[in-house]
């Protein structure tokens, strides 16, 4: 490194700038490409009130997706996001399968057959103080 | 020749060092300089939107209750909504939007800090004043963790506009409103400068997270222009030194792009003015900033304007690719016409080469189309008029004129087909079509025996250039050209207006994109078909049969400017060239009043 002549000097230095240059460049770029424009989805959803839900009902809310299960244990609310790649499942008579990959869940949203291998979300329920029911997928 | 003289001599070399370092230092004072104005910017933001540290003791502080002072770079949207913020949601919410809290409390005068007890206030208050209930809170509206409730301004602009002022809803008009909720946008931080809010874009301005200000980007954008420019000084440095001899170099794919070597006179400067190489790189860098900008832009009229100020307020780095974009294509047009110029002035066309002539022609015609649809795809009100009258030319060509105008529209008025084909036409199609035209047209340079031939006597010397000095030499005008480009960039922003909307507005900008000025001066004149249809396109048939109808330079006479082989095509060229300037001036120059 010594005897390092005044042209090679001249050449690494260059280079290396342009070098630099371009990976500033590179990291603009991906500042550029990583500005989010859509809002993030609310997560937050005003289902309301509990009287809409009777006893021994099961209701698909579609937007969510979820399904609403009141019976003898109370109000829950399933999540019909399939746990292994995010289709929506489909309700059959042994509960739930995804039309994708085939797997199957019971009413209770628990693996019956795989290639899933979580049971569906149970997703939190709370009652706010207008009385209707608030249900959070996060 | 230039390069023969210059020896490895002592004194030489100092020379040459002493130029290098002058042109270091110039490159760091220019630094230096462009860092000044964002620091400069961003302590005038600081002040303006800071929020008030809490004092202690109660001070009565007359200067807080004083009209407020707005950064002169922020819009006359936020200014008046400041002056509204005063006089209206101020004594509230805070001079820095922190809501009624103790420490805004204290800023008042003794006798006005229990608001609610004295009797401007209280359960008494006088008619004129009106009542806060004690438990009542009045919120903060900017600092973190504030807003939360709306989404978006448009949400925000829709709370205060039906709710605010709190004792007396809806006095604020519609564009009152807006203007308030650009000032707290602007306190809360989250407001893009040079930004309207309106409610074509308000849903795109998030009250939660702070937008990236333009002007955040300028300290990168100038390091990179520095390391750039540095470079540069490297890459010339370089290029001056002699003895270039070096031992055996692999070409790589770039090397293979061109003739192992060329004749050393055909490279200089003074026969070909660069400007084909100059056209090859801007294209290069016009095709990579559109299609970065493909990635934002939303060709549709609603969206087609606010995604553009999308780009330019708060996608980072999009004001630089944008302006890139811009500049780019205006400085494309400027050295096609020197690459034509040029090319008539010193009989190039002549023979074997009309067929190229011909082609670069043809990409002439691109370049004007590409720019007009490009200009048409901001959608605003600037560019409104010039695509409504472009448009109605069309219509009066004789017997066809209604099915081109339907043919470029897409239907019988500008719309969302009308834009979905600007798009199409711009992004893709007329692009295809350059770069098929650009490789025939390079193709055909190499075919026909190269850029330029050298003048009679000094067709003796057989010196070439390899292809490696050559690859440099471009390497070296596309650095120096780059770096001119984003200099530019950075301090000219790229033009935008307002959305189209189709209510009627006051035409503040009629004009023309400035290579259509001569064309739109011409239609002062009379009959918009005779002089908008036929005599471009006569002109544009004249430049086509200048090399099969008026006598040509003969090979004795190539390598110079101005042969006497061609005067009739050079005399031609330059009265059509100087009529343009004349009408583009004309253009310029405002109506005289009546």
């Amino acid at each position: 490194m010594k005897n390092i002549s005044r042209r090679d000097f001249l050449k690494v230095s260059t280079n290396s700038l342009l070098a630099l240059a371009g990976l500033l460049g590179l990291g603009g770029l991906l500042r550029y490409l990583s500005y989010q424009f859509d809002p993030t989805p609310t997560s937050e959803f005003d289902i309301g009130p509990a009287s809409r839900y009777p006893r021994k009902s099961s209701t698909i809310l579609a937007h969510i997706p979820a399904i609403v299960i009141h019976d003898d244990n109370g109000i829950r609310v399933i999540s019909l996001v399939c746990s292994h790649l995010g289709c929506n499942v489909e309700e059959r008579n042994f509960g739930f399968e995804c039309p994708c990959h085939s797997s199957r869940y019971d009413l209770d949203g628990r693996v019956l057959k795989g290639p899933a291998n979580r049971d569906l979300k149970k997703l939190r329920v709370e009652e706010s103080e207008d009385g209707n029911l608030h249900v959070f997928t996060s | 020749m230039p390069t023969s003289q210059r020896t490895s001599d002592p004194h030489n070399r100092t020379l040459l060092r002493r130029s290098l370092l002058t042109a270091a230092i110039a490159v760091m004072l220019l630094t230096a300089m462009l860092l000044v104005p964002p620091t400069a910017q961003a302590s005038a933001q600081l002040q303006s939107t800071s929020t008030p540290t809490p004092q202690p003791t109660p001070t009565f502080d007359i200067l807080r209750l004083e009209k407020p002072v707005i950064a002169a770079d922020h819009s006359e949207q936020v200014k008046k909504g400041s002056i509204l913020y005063w006089g209206i949601c101020m004594a509230c919410h805070g001079d820095g939007g922190q809501g009624l809290s103790e420490e805004w409390k204290d800023a008042f005068g003794a006798e006005d800090r229990n608001c609610w007890q004295s009797g401007c206030h209280g359960p008494d208050h006088p008619p004129q004043g009106f009542l806060i209930p004690k438990d009542k809170i009045i919120p903060a509206v900017a600092g973190s963790g504030m807003l939360t409730r709306f989404k978006n301004s448009q949400e925000l602009h829709d709370y205060i506009l039906a709710n605010m002022p709190w004792w007396d809803p809806g006095q604020l008009t519609d564009e009152e409103s807006w203007q308030v909720t650009a000032y707290i946008l602007s306190l809360h931080k989250v407001m893009p400068r040079e930004f309207e809010l309106a409610d074509t874009n308000a849903s795109a301005i998030r009250t939660q997270s702070a937008v990236p200000q333009p002007s955040d980007d300028r300290p990168a954008v100038v390091t990179v222009l520095g390391i750039l420019a540095f470079a540069a000084i490297g890459m010339i440095a370089q290029d001056l030194r002699k003895n270039k001899a070096r031992g055996p170099e692999r070409p790589n794919f770039f090397h293979h792009l061109h003739p192992p070597t060329i004749p050393a006179l055909q490279a200089r400067l003074r026969h070909t003015l660069g400007a084909g190489g100059l056209a090859v790189f801007l294209c290069l860098v016009l095709l990579v900033t559109g299609i970065l900008e493909m990635f934002y832009y939303i060709p549709v009229p609603e969206h087609a304007a606010v995604s553009v100020e999308i780009i330019t307020s708060l996608v980072p780095f999009g004001a630089l690719i944008r302006n890139l974009h811009f500049w780019g294509a205006q400085a494309l047009m400027i050295v096609m016409t020197v690459h034509l110029l040029r090319v008539v002035l010193t009989g190039a066309y002549a023979r074997h080469r009309r067929l190229n002539y011909l082609i670069g022609l043809g990409m002439l015609v691109l370049v004007t189309l590409l720019d007009f649809t490009g200009y048409v795809l901001r959608w605003d009100e600037g560019i409104r008029w010039a695509l409504v009258v472009g448009t109605n030319l069309l219509k009066t060509v004789p017997w066809i004129g209604d099915w081109l105008y339907q043919l470029a529209l897409g239907g019988s008025e500008p719309g969302l087909s009308s834009l979905e084909r600007f798009y199409t036409w711009h992004i893709f199609v007329l692009t295809l079509a350059m770069v098929v035209l650009g490789a025939w047209h390079i193709f055909r340079v190499r075919r026909d025996g190269g850029v330029a031939v050298p003048p009679p006597d000094q067709r003796e010397d057989h010196s070439r250039i390899s292809r490696f000095d050559l690859v440099r030499r471009e390497a070296l005008v596309m650095i120096i050209a780059g770096v001119t480009l984003l200099f530019v960039s950075y301090m000219f922003p790229a033009p935008i207006e307002r959305p189209i909307t189709q209510t009627l507005v006051d035409i503040e900008n009629a004009r023309a994109p400035w290579f259509f000025l001569w064309v739109q001066q011409m239609l002062k004149y009379g009959d918009p078909f005779a002089l908008g249809v036929l005599l471009p396109a006569g002109l544009l048939t004249l430049l086509a049969i200048l090399p099969y109808t008026l006598p040509q330079a003969g090979s004795h006479e190539f390598g110079r400017w101005f042969p006497r082989g061609n005067r009739v095509a050079q005399i031609v060229i330059v009265i059509v060239a100087l009529a343009l300037i004349v009408l583009t001036i004309l253009a310029i120059l405002p109506t005289p009043q009546l």
